[in-house]
């Protein structure tokens, strides 16, 4: 591809370390594509685990185990007798611990951040190798620990992944003292992996950027990791503290958080959501950064607003710190906290509203492809917008009061986090599969796998929304038993049914996943036109990624420029120097290098 | 409920999948007869003085957001339309719109400012209101896996709670020096609240945090062990029978933690109260 002349001081970061061949690179490979694939596939399989729980609990709501039949026999007949109530408690927390920190958080940061950063910056590879496949392993690890906790006296940890103490901080109240002690440990340790990854993105990031490659010309998919990292670092520390806490309290005869011992309960729940609401933002800001460079390359059009995109993201980085209260309305706050937790709550809708509007800025006087990546980040935009709008409801302190543990927040937290964050990642996969494989993913099985993850997603959360609105709880074992939910149960029964098509739906993409592998049309360079750095090198790139440290002449998202032979201008190529476009982009290329 | 008694679902049925089925036929016939009877796709009626204002906010919540989506929903289905790749037909270059962005960063901000500033106004009316004095004083006190209740005797007053106090022999955290207490009675899992009064909640936690939850009275209150909430009350304005049910995962018995709790008219509840006759020992919850 077109590299320039200038060679530049960066590469002698890159190539320190030697490449690993054979079976052993998926072991001791430091090369971040190596590690960012180690994290593709190992969370996508916890992502299945993760929806096997899921499909479990479902299962329970729709034919609970306990139910008293009229002639007096417990058990639905059509139930899994296994699932008892405390099994029950211990699917759903584990089901969103797993999906939390095992599934999105280590696929958008750990995969996508991994192999997207060190070849959109134009940089051979991450500034600390080694603590890179080091994070890789601990979380591997955290992993271990926690599907290892299923196998324990008592079982998997069954406090919910919030793990409100005292419940969860004595074992007499929630009986499963081994489970929810290695939740503890495996939290600390995924914390520790996050905290490695974070600062090894921040040093890459700031220090390793080919030359041109200003702050303002990074793509959105690169300035939404730098500052999900910057949330990470400041977020996750608390976390990993508040469990190494309560994890004393479990096994140490501490009393942080027990009152019955002089503790403070509503300390955990400062802890936890402190770290908590950063998090709702570390796993929806990734997934909003490639959106927005999807959005781009198939409406064939650069991001609209640019710069607002990045100040609404910086913003919600910010405000998203001082939140973290609106999930504690319901404790009996005091009405000045509960104010200016309030206000704060809805201005963060404002930045999210902005993102909104520049994203439908984009499509408007595109030239739009519908590929099975476009039609996946369409989705998010529309899930994501959903999701949004039910955060009002929450923000409203009266309102919040009613929904706030009802079904219509399990629907609220599934659009964000499904609709929004899973779609944003299906979309990544989509669109970065033929550089990380070398060959395209099926478009027609893609554009199944769509349709029918689309539907069935919709058919199982929406009707959710009502269900809580009828009043109908979280977290309980089996609605079966509350008279006034009782008329509920074949909306219950139907959204299991959703549920499960939805499951079965995503083995259309794992066939496809697997079959385009070896079967796959070959991809080239740069299969979709698109302009930045990792569509100039190989697919896969070679280890190293550049053979000549490129060198950087304009912003992400050339495409479309008027008088231009092609509909888009790779970063990486310099302006003709007569255009008076290229005058004014030449400028601006050297006060940005 | 009628569809898990169905026939075709019995416990002896040797096809499971046949009976899968007819389940799933059945709950989409059944679906709609059912819910119109009790409105379950919608909010329950509510029955509380304060779950109008609940309702009302909920309501301009539920249009503002409904025009909104309506309107992203609209605009980008006619860009994908419109704007769809046609041969010869090239995009439009364009970075941006910075009066646009001026313009669609301030009107979500006042809206969603003027939100909040409205919904704060009408929680800290909720709360800030003092209960009249004719309140009646009911204290409630959660445990693994059921709720005690403490009414008032015939003078009308609950015995002083303390909540360092609260503990397994005495879990309304009594103050046994306090006169007032020797006449409450007590019950476990019933409540019944008069029509038209105010009743005063004083809300606490044996072990773990529970919640008072009943939907039909917009009303929701962590009970976080510890303390002793006494902001809240309600007042009843139609007779009726509800449950009340833990909203807080207080453990695997948390499925079942429910209660009866009944809105009667007053000297139903007179009556009621009268029939409760006052154990002799008032420390005791049951």
């Amino acid at each position: 591809m077109s590299t320039t002349t200038l060679n530049h001081s960066i590469e002698s970061h890159g190539h320190e370390h030697a490449e690993v061949t054979g079976w052993r690179k998926y072991i001791w490979s430091l090369d971040h594509k190596i590690i960012g694939l180690q994290y593709l596939f190992t969370s996508l399989g916890f992502l299945f685990v993760g929806g096997g729980l899921a499909l479990l609990l479902r299962w329970q709501l729709a034919y609970p185990s306990t139910q008293v039949m009229a002639n007096g026999d417990v058990g639905n007949p059509l139930s899994l007798p296994f699932i008892n109530p405390q099994f029950y408690n211990s699917l759903f927390t584990m089901h969103a611990t797993v999906m939390v920190f095992l599934v999105v958080m280590p696929l958008l940061i750990g995969a996508f951040g991994n192999y997207l950063i060190p070849l959109k910056i134009g940089a051979g590879d991450m500034a600390f190798p080694l603590i890179n496949e080091l994070s890789y392993w601990v979380y591997v690890f955290s992993g271990v620990l926690l599907m290892g906790s299923f196998f324990v006296a008592g079982g998997a940890a069954a406090g919910g992944w919030t793990s409100y103490a005292p419940l969860s901080s004595v074992s007499a109240y929630n009986g499963t003292q081994i489970g929810q002690s290695l939740w503890c440990v495996g939290i600390f340790f995924n914390g520790l992996a996050s905290i490695m990854g974070a600062f090894n993105y921040i040093t890459t990031i700031v220090n390793m950027r080919a030359p041109g490659m200003g702050f303002f010309r990074m793509p959105l998919a690169v300035w939404s990791l730098f500052i999900t990292a910057f949330l990470l670092l400041l977020a996750v520390p608390v976390l990993s503290a508040a469990a190494a806490m309560l994890f004393l309290d479990l096994n140490a005869g501490t009393s942080f958080f027990n009152p019955a011992n002089g503790g403070q309960p509503l300390l955990w729940q400062h802890l936890f959501w402190f770290f908590g609401h950063p998090e709702v933002y570390i796993m929806i800001l990734p997934a909003m950064g490639m959106v927005s460079d999807i959005l781009s390359i198939f409406s064939r059009k650069p991001v609209f607003g640019y710069r607002a995109m990045v100040y609404a993201m910086v913003a919600i980085g910010f405000l998203g710190f001082i939140v973290w209260g609106h999930h504690m309305f319901v404790s009996g706050m005091n009405l000045v906290l509960s104010a200016a937790f309030g206000v704060s709550t809805m201005v963060i809708a404002v930045p999210s509203a902005i993102k909104t509007f520049n994203w439908l800025g984009t499509l408007w006087g595109g030239s739009i492809r519908f590929t099975t990546a476009m039609l996946n980040a369409l989705a998010f935009v529309l899930m994501f917008v959903i999701g949004g709008l039910s955060g009002i409801f929450m923000a409203s302190t009266p309102v919040d009061i009613f929904v706030h543990h009802t079904y219509f927040i399990v629907a609220h937290i599934h659009y964000v986090l499904f609709g929004g964050s899973i779609f944003g990642i299906f979309a990544g996969i989509y669109t970065w599969y033929p550089k990380m494989f070398g060959r395209m993913l099926d478009e027609n099985l893609g554009k199944i796998h769509f349709g029918l993850t689309f539907a069935f997603y919709n058919l199982c959360f929406f009707p959710m929304h009502n269900v809580g609105l009828g009043g109908m709880m979280r977290r309980i074992a089996d609605p079966t038993a509350y008279e006034h939910l009782r008329a509920l149960q074949p909306i219950n029964q139907f959204i299991t049914i959703a549920a499960i098509g939805l499951g079965f739906s995503q083995f259309v993409f794992l066939w496809n996943f697997f079959r385009s592998l070896r079967h796959g049309k070959p991809a080239g360079k740069n299969p979709w036109n698109a302009t930045t750095l990792e569509w100039t090198v190989a697919s896969p790139p070679g280890h190293g990624n550049f053979e000549v440290t490129p060198r950087v002449y304009r912003g992400a998202y050339d495409y479309s420029v008027p008088g231009a032979p092609r509909d888009f201008i790779m970063q990486n190529e310099p302006e003709p120097s007569d255009s008076p476009q290229g005058k004014v982009a030449g400028r601006k290329s050297v006060t940005a290098g | 409920m009628k569809l898990l008694e169905t026939p075709s679902m019995t416990r002896t049925s040797s096809l499971r999948g046949l009976a899968f089925l007819s389940a799933f036929a059945l709950t989409l016939a059944n679906a709609q007869a059912e819910i119109r009877e009790t409105s379950v796709w919608w909010l329950p009626r509510n029955v509380n003085m304060f779950g109008h204002d609940v309702d009302f906010l909920f309501y301009i919540i539920l249009f503002l957001t409904g025009v909104a989506f309506i309107g992203v929903f609209f605009a980008m289905i006619l860009f994908l339309i419109k704007y769809r790749y046609r041969p010869g037909v090239a995009a439009i270059h364009t970075h941006g719109n910075n009066a646009l962005e001026v313009v669609w960063t301030t009107i979500p901000a006042f809206i969603f400012l003027a939100l909040a500033i409205y919904g704060n106004e009408q929680w800290s009316k909720m709360r800030r209101q003092t209960p009249p004095a004719n309140a009646l004083p009911v204290a409630v006190v959660g445990e693994q896996f059921g709720w005690n209740v403490r009414y008032p005797g015939p003078d009308g007053k609950l015995g002083k709670m303390v909540a360092a106090k609260i503990s397994k022999e005495n879990p309304f955290g009594i103050d046994v020096a306090d006169p007032a207490g020797l006449d409450d009675f007590t019950t476990y899992n019933e409540l019944v609240f008069p029509v038209g009064r105010p009743v005063r909640l004083y809300l606490g936690s044996k072990d773990v945090i529970h919640a008072f939850y009943v939907p039909e009275f917009r009303l929701y209150q962590d009970m976080v062990p510890g303390r002793v909430y006494d902001f809240v009350w309600l007042k009843a304005e139609a007779t009726g029978n509800f449950q009340l049910a833990c909203n807080q995962l207080c453990g695997q018995g948390h499925y079942k933690m429910f209660g009866k709790l009944s809105v009667v008219p007053e000297l139903a509840y007179e009556a009621w109260a009268k029939s409760k006759t006052p154990p002799p020992v008032t420390m005791t919850g049951r």
